[in-house]
């Protein structure tokens, strides 16, 4: 009745692979409710929280005996990238079950703003990785090992922000999209 | 000299520039942010310089919308000239003259239904189009019950169960029926319709498989639909190619994330009236690691000895089955739905199956009424016993006797499906438009000589869906329905003039 492996078969054996437009029943089950999983960025104070988070990440570095201020801003940098990247990119699909699993296929990043591109919680989301790296490097004097980590974990959640990789998916990370 | 000029001018205009900057407030700051860091190490301040410059730019570009344009812009005259053109169409379809007729000579009832039943023409009928296998619509006493149950709860609940809606009789007829099936537990529906199209889609979810037999009711298609789930059907009854089905599915699905795989099959079909071979459908689902979704709703109340379904009629245990939904409102003449099944399968549709938590609460009278059939049943198999009795009498009168009908219900089948044999239709040519034909003049020739019967109406088929996609075909059927409430000698009676009927519709037929 609903076969829903028609259009989503993959070409054989290519490294990317970009996630197909939705059927009309998987739009009409998306515009059902409205997408809690993304609508929040949006939301009042939602930007604040991610100085706030940062913040208190360096103070919780920071007072662990023993850590340097250079591994201090190199752990709050690697610790916000990586948090921002497992929830952003990394998870797929709404852990609610308001739209009959019409967003299993995307993850948060691709659900925000409806896929919009540069919008604005999208702009301040990309400029704050960049800003705490750009810091982060300053703070750590630009030793050359710190700034490979800090530079090579700011590009882990750059590049998936961009319109460039908007519903690619790259084989090894995600596996055959025919398996989800 | 005009070089000499530019080049003061130059220097005039660096030595403002760099005053302004300094003016500037946190330029000291910017000064010693890029003097740090570029450390001598131009590669490095590259980077981070690009890394700023795409920032920026990114900061800037214009927003965009990835979403395909489904739609056509148009100019306003445009839009106007559509909306002229525009005739809407009726929002029901004209009546084909087959329905015509048919709703013409649709006998009305007139006062309470029963074995006996009085028309508006006056005449009184043998009445075996009534789900009244027991006749307990006239039972005085579950009337009485019904009508102390009124007095205490009121008509209804007006509110859904998890919402005021629940009385201390719903959970004891769910209770009752868990014990009576054997089940651990069970969930009670307002509508038995509504019981598995919504038991369905709060399991099985986007991704997930079902595996359902290709002749399935209504009720069953539009769950299926509404889960969004993966289907794959099998050929009716036809437990080697569900084999091949299921084996296919655990072989695509081998190297992938493990989804929720189930079943889907009736006791009694509803389209044809046959009956499912549970115990080797068990043996497959625990080879395969499916579940089991068993739609009881006409073989609840009717199979196995005491009514127990076709669990008790094939000796499995219950609690073999995952979920086993059944109607309340047939056979046992009261109203709703249920579900039984484990602890958690109950628990989990209390919160997540649509026709529980967003319809109204059963009726008490009618949770009361059930209760009590399911220990009438439970203590009275005499009851049983004459519908059996009942079923036989009209089997002898029919499947074997007539040379142009045969049976495809199973024997303990009260509902008889009658169609029509493969050589009539071959012989005389017969479209599928043409055996309803045939089949309503039946239904009215018997209406003459006294005995109501129907005919098999199911729902069309979903929109977009032909009988390619689902593989199976409905053919039209007379329906007879078996009462207690008749004598052998009066089923005999009746049975004989529905197979004239028959006789004399398919002989007038050239």
């Amino acid at each position: 009745m609903n076969d829903g492996k028609k259009g989503r078969r993959r070409r054989s054996s290519s490294l990317l692979y970009q996630e197909p437009p939705e059927s009309m029943e998987h739009m009409s089950d998306q515009s059902a409710l409205p997408n809690l999983n993304a609508d929040w960025v949006n939301a009042k104070g939602a930007w604040t929280i991610h100085i706030v988070l940062i913040i208190a990440l360096k103070i919780l570095f920071d007072i662990i005996p023993g850590v340097s201020q250079e591994t201090s801003w190199t752990l709050t940098n690697i610790t916000y990238m990586f948090g921002s990247y497992l929830m952003f990119h990394w998870v797929q699909g709404v852990p609610f079950e308001f739209n009959a699993g019409a967003y299993d296929n995307l993850n948060m990043w691709e659900q925000i703003d409806n896929g919009d591109q540069y919008t604005p919680a999208k702009k301040f989301l990309l400029i704050v990785p960049i800003l705490l790296f750009l810091l982060s490097t300053h703070y750590t004097h630009y030793d050359f090992i710190y700034f490979m980590i800090n530079f090579l974990a700011v590009l882990g959640v750059v590049i998936p922000k961009l319109p460039w990789s908007h519903r690619l998916r790259v084989g090894f990370l995600s596996g055959n999209p025919d398996d989800r | 000299m005009d070089l000499h000029d530019a080049q003061s001018w130059l220097v005039e205009f660096q030595s403002q520039l760099s005053l302004q900057f300094q003016k500037m407030p946190g330029s000291a700051i910017f000064l010693r942010y890029v003097k740090s860091s570029y450390q001598n190490d131009p590669i490095r301040s590259a980077v981070e310089l690009f890394l700023f410059l795409f920032a920026i730019r990114y900061l800037l570009a214009p927003s965009y919308s990835t979403q395909k344009k489904s739609y056509v812009t148009l100019s306003d005259e445009e839009v106007d000239e559509l909306v002229d053109d525009w005739t809407p169409e009726p929002l029901v379809a004209p009546q084909t003259s087959f329905e015509e007729a048919e709703n013409e000579r649709i006998p009305v009832i007139v006062g309470p239904t029963g074995p006996k039943t009085k028309l508006s023409s006056g005449r009184t009928v043998t009445n075996l189009a009534s789900f009244n296998f027991y006749n307990l619509i006239g039972n005085e006493t579950l009337k009485e019950k019904a009508i102390q149950t009124l007095r205490t709860y009121g008509v209804g609940p007006c509110g859904p169960p998890g919402f005021y809606g629940t009385q201390d009789v719903h959970m004891k007829t769910e209770s009752d029926i868990a014990a009576y099936l054997g089940a651990s537990a069970c969930i009670v529906y307002a509508q038995a319709f509504s019981t598995i199209s919504s038991v369905i889609p709060a399991f099985s979810k986007r991704g997930d498989i079902i595996v359902a037999d290709r002749a399935v009711n209504y009720a069953i298609r539009k769950g299926i639909q509404i889960s969004r789930s993966t289907v794959r059907w099998y050929d009716h009854n036809n437990l080697e190619d569900m084999q091949r089905v299921l084996e296919r599915v655990v072989k695509e699905q081998a190297k992938k994330p493990l989804t929720r795989r189930f079943i889907v099959t009736e006791g009694l079909f509803e389209n044809v009236g046959d009956m499912a071979d549970i115990p080797k459908i068990i043996e497959l689902k625990l080879r395969y690691k499916f579940r089991l979704i068993l739609d009881e709703t006409w073989s609840f109340g009717v199979l196995g000895r005491t009514g127990r379904g076709i669990t008790e009629h094939q000796n499995v245990d219950a609690a073999e089955v995952d979920m086993i939904i059944g109607s309340l409102a047939g056979p046992l003449c009261a109203g709703g739905g249920f579900c039984a099944g484990s602890q958690e399968i109950v628990e989990h549709q209390r919160i997540s199956a649509a026709a529980y938590t967003f319809s109204a609460a059963l009726p008490a009278m009618l949770a009361t009424t059930a209760s009590e059939v399911l220990h009438m049943l439970e203590t009275n198999s005499d009851m049983l016993t004459q519908v059996k009795e009942n079923i036989k009498t009209m089997w002898t009168q029919l499947d074997p006797r007539s040379d142009w009908v045969h049976c495809t219900s199973s024997v303990e089948n009260p509902i008889m499906i009658l169609v029509l044999k493969a050589e009539v239709i071959s012989g005389k040519k017969l479209t599928v438009s043409d055996q309803e034909q045939l089949l309503q003049d039946v239904v009215d020739e018997s209406l003459v000589n006294g005995v109501l019967i129907t005919r098999l109406k199911s729902m069309p088929r979903a929109i977009n869906v032909t009988a390619k996609d689902i593989g199976w075909e409905l053919q039209p059927a007379l329906k007879v329905c078996i009462t207690s409430g008749l004598s052998k000698r009066e089923i005999e009676k009746a049975g004989i003039t529905i197979r004239h009927a028959i006789t004399k519709v398919v002989n007038k037929r050239k």
